[in-house]
C-alpha cells in the first residue's frame, strides 16, 4: 500500500558481498571512533584529571557561574523567538501562496550558509560604536554590542533556520485539509491552531527546538565577535572555555567544556527519542494502512 | 435549504475554472455535479462551502446573500475527498469536534455531546469504533466517520467532494446506496461531486453535467441520459460510436443508414450511437451499415465486438452474452449494423 516500506530481508542478488560490507562498516565506525568518541571521552577525562574537587570548583567559580547564567538567558530568549518565527514562517510557506515565497525559503537558510563570524560582524557594523546606528544608540545610552543584547541578537541569527526548516516539509506534507475541516466545523483561528495544527506538528516542533537550543548554547563564532569577552559579564560558556584554555587552565577549561559535551549528549538522547517516537507513530500508520 | 448560484465566475491565473454559472438547488434534493477532472465541479463545491471566494457572482442560501459569509458561519457540512479526519483524535473526538469548538453559550454539555456523538456513530453504524484513531480505520469506515463528523453540527447543507473516489469498487457501490438511503431519511440538501457517471445517475435526484467551467445540462438522471443536450453530455454519460456525415434533405447519411437531422442541407453532422443500441444482422437490409467483425471481448455478462466499417473508425457493438451465443458471431464474419437509436448533432 501507499507509503509502505519493504522490510523484507534483502535478497542475495541485490546486496554487496561480505568483505565489501565489512570494509564499509569498518571505515564508518573507525571515523566515528576517531573523530567523535575519542575527543568526547577525552573531554571528560581531562575535566576529571585532578579529581572531583577541582572539577566542581571550576564550575562554581563566579566567572563560570556568570557564563552559565548568560548562556541560559541567551537560550531562554533566542529559542522562544525562533519558535515563534519558525512557526509563522513554516505556516506561511506551507499553507499560503504569495509573492517572494521561494525568496523567503532561501533567506531562512542564509544563517547556515554564512560564516558565524560574518554574522557577528554584521551586528557590529549595525550597532557598534562606529556602526550605522551606533551614534544614535550611544546618545540614548543603549548598549548592544559588547553587551547581552548583542549576544542574544547574534544567537537568534545563527539559530534562525532550525525550527522553520524542521516544520516546512512536515506542514507541506500534511497540507491544509484538516485545518479547512476544522474551519467548516466552526472552529476559530485559535481553536484550529491549538486543537488541530499544533498537535499534528508537535514532534517536529520539539525536534527543531532541541536542535536550536543546542546551537544557541554552543554558538561560538558569532557570539565571540559581539561579546567583547568581558569576564563575568559578557562571556557565554564557549567563550569562557576559550579564555580558560588560553590561560593554560586546562582542568577548568575542560570542566566547562564537559558541560557543553553533556548538553550535546542530552540533546542527542532527546533527539533520538523524538525520532524514535515519530518513527513509531509513522510505522503504526503504515501498519494500519496495510491492514485495510 | 435552497441554494441559488448567480453568475459565479472563478479564475486561477489564466485558467477559467468557472464561467458565469447559474444554478438553483432545491431544498432537500440530492444533486450531483458531474464532469471530467478540471471541469470546475470541485471549485463550485468549495465556493458553495465558502472555502473559495468567487471572482464574480452571488450565492444565496435560502434567498439570503451568503457570498461574504465566512465558512465558519455558513453552517455547511463538508466531506473532503480524502476525509481530512483529525489524525491525532479518536473517532469520538473527531465527531465531537464541531460541538466542542462552539462558543461557551451554545456549547452542549459533556453528557449531551456524548449522547449526540454516539447517536451519529450509530447512524453511520460505527459506534464500536469510537476509541479508534483514523489511521486504524479502513477507507469506507473513514468515509462514514467523516460524514458523521460533518453531520454533528446539524448543517443545513451537506457537501461531499468525490465521496467515493478513494474506495474500491465494491465498497463504493455499497456506500452510495447507503448514502442514498441516508439522504431519504434526513432530507438534507446535499451536493456531491463526482467524475463517475454511473455514481451520479444512480444516487442523485438531479445531475448537473459540467465541462470546462460551464454547465452543459441540468436534469434528472433519465433526462440527461435519454436526452443529452449536447454531444459532450452524450459522450460523457456512456460509451459511444460516432460517425461523421453530411446532411441531405434533413437526413444524415452513414453508409446506407439514414438518421433524421435538424441541421440544414449539406451541413456536416456527427451521428452518435451507443454500442448496446446496435443490432447485428447477417442479412443486408436497406438501411444497414456493412462491416466485418475484427475482435470480440468478453466483459462478464456482456460481449463487446469491434466491427471494421468502411470509411469510419472501428464501431463497437455490445451484446448480452446470450444473444452473442445465439447469434454464433465469429471474428472475421461480414455483418450489417442496424442502429436502433441515434442522435445527430451538428459538427462543431
Amino acid at each position: 500500500m501507499a507509503g509502505g516500506v519493504n522490510n523484507a530481508p534483502r535478497s542475495i542478488v541485490t546486496t554487496e558481498t561480505r568483505p565489501v560490507r565489512i570494509v564499509l562498516t569498518g571505515i564508518a565506525l573507525a571515523f566515528i571512533g576517531l573523530f567523535l568518541v575519542v575527543p568526547l571521552v577525552s573531554v571528560f577525562i581531562e575535566a576529571f584529571r585532578q579529581g572531583w574537587h577541582l572539577y566542581l570548583a571550576a564550575l562554581v567559580e563566579p566567572d563560570a557561574l556568570s557564563a552559565i547564567k548568560l548562556t541560559l538567558i541567551t537560550a531562554a530568549i533566542a529559542v522562544p523567538l525562533n519558535l515563534v518565527f519558525g512557526l509563522s514562517a513554516a505556516w506561511a510557506i506551507a499553507k499560503f501562496e504569495f509573492r517572494g515565497k521561494s525568496m523567503l525559503i532561501t533567506l531562512i537558510d542564509l544563517p547556515f550558509a554564512v560564516s558565524p563570524v560574518v554574522a557577528g560582524l554584521i551586528y557590529v557594523l549595525l550597532f557598534g560604536a562606529q556602526g550605522w546606528w551606533g551614534p544614535w544608540l550611544a546618545d540614548h545610552d543603549i548598549k548592544i554590542i559588547f553587551a547581552v543584547p548583542g549576544i542574544v541578537l547574534a544567537t537568534v541569527f545563527v539559530t534562525f533556520p532550525f525550527v522553520a526548516r524542521e516544520l516546512i516539509p512536515l506542514m507541506e506534507a500534511q497540507g491544509s485539509d484538516e485545518e479547512q475541516a476544522a474551519m467548516v466545523l466552526g472552529a476559530t483561528g485559535w481553536q484550529m491552531f491549538w486543537r488541530v495544527t499544533l498537535p499534528n506538528i508537535k514532534w517536529g516542533l520539539l525536534y527543531g527546538v532541541i536542535l536550536a537550543n543546542a546551537r544557541a548554547m554552543g554558538e561560538f563564532g558569532a557570539v565571540s565577535v559581539v561579546s567583547g569577552h568581558v569576564r563575568g559579564e559578557t562571556n557565554t560558556i564557549p567563550l569562557h572555555v576559550e579564555i580558560l584554555y588560553n590561560e593554560y587552565n586546562f582542568v577548568a577549561a575542560f570542566a566547562c567544556a564537559s558541560l557543553l559535551a553533556l548538553l550535546a549528549l542530552v540533546t542527542l538522547a532527546l533527539k533520538s527519542w523524538v525520532e524514535w517516537r515519530t518513527e513509531r507513530l509513522a510505522a503504526e500508520d503504515r501498519r494500519h494502512a496495510t491492514e485495510e | 435549504m435552497s441554494i441559488a448560484i448567480n453568475g459565479i465566475s472563478k479564475h486561477f491565473g489564466n485558467f477559467v475554472a468557472l464561467d458565469n454559472l447559474q444554478l438553483d438547488i432545491a431544498s432537500g434534493e440530492l444533486l450531483a455535479l458531474l464532469g471530467p477532472s478540471g471541469c470546475g465541479k470541485t471549485t463550485l463545491l468549495r465556493i458553495i462551502a465558502g472555502l473559495e471566494t468567487p471572482d464574480q457572482g452571488q450565492i444565496l442560501f435560502h434567498g439570503e446573500d451568503a457570498t461574504d459569509t465566512h465558512v465558519r458561519e455558513r453552517q455547511v457540512g463538508f466531506v473532503f475527498q480524502h476525509y481530512a479526519l483529525f489524525r491525532h483524535m479518536t473517532v469520538f473526538e473527531n465527531v465531537a469536534f464541531g460541538l466542542r469548538v462552539r462558543p461557551k453559550k451554545t456549547r452542549p454539555s459533556e453528557t449531551e455531546i456524548k449522547r449526540k456523538v454516539h447517536e451519529l456513530l450509530s447512524l453511520v453504524q460505527l459506534d464500536w469504533l469510537a476509541d479508534r484513531y483514523p489511521a486504524q480505520l479502513s477507507g469506507g469506515q473513514r468515509q462514514r466517520i467523516a460524514l458523521a463528523r460533518a453531520l454533528a453540527v446539524e448543517p443545513k447543507v451537506l457537501l461531499l467532494d468525490e465521496p467515493f473516489g478513494a474506495l474500491d469498487t465494491k465498497v463504493r457501490k455499497e456506500l452510495r446506496r447507503w448514502l442514498r438511503r441516508l439522504h431519504d431519511e434526513m432530507h438534507i440538501t446535499s451536493v456531491f461531486v463526482t467524475h463517475d457517471q454511473e455514481e451520479a445517475l444512480e444516487v442523485a435526484d438531479r445531475v448537473v453535467v459540467m465541462n470546462k467551467g460551464k454547465i452543459e445540462q441540468i436534469g434528472t438522471p433519465e433526462q440527461v441520459y435519454d436526452a443529452p443536450a449536447t454531444p459532450f453530455v452524450y459522450q460523457f454519460l456512456g460509451d459511444v460510436n460516432l460517425f461523421h456525415s453530411r446532411v441531405h434533405d434533413g437526413w444524415a447519411e452513414v453508409g446506407a443508414a439514414r438518421f433524421a437531422a435538424e441541421a440544414g442541407d449539406s451541413d456536416k453532422a456527427v451521428v452518435y450511437v451507443r454500442p448496446h443500441e446496435i443490432e447485428l444482422s447477417r442479412v443486408a437490409t436497406e438501411k444497414a451499415i456493412a462491416g466485418v467483425i475484427s475482435h470480440s471481448r468478453l466483459l462478464g455478462a456482456t460481449v463487446r465486438l469491434e466491427v471494421d466499417v468502411k470509411d469510419a473508425e472501428v464501431v463497437e457493438v455490445e451484446l448480452t452474452r446470450e444473444r452473442y451465443q445465439e447469434g454464433g458471431w465469429q471474428v472475421g464474419e461480414a455483418v450489417w449494423l442496424n442502429p436502433r437509436e441515434a442522435r445527430v448533432y451538428p459538427a462543431a
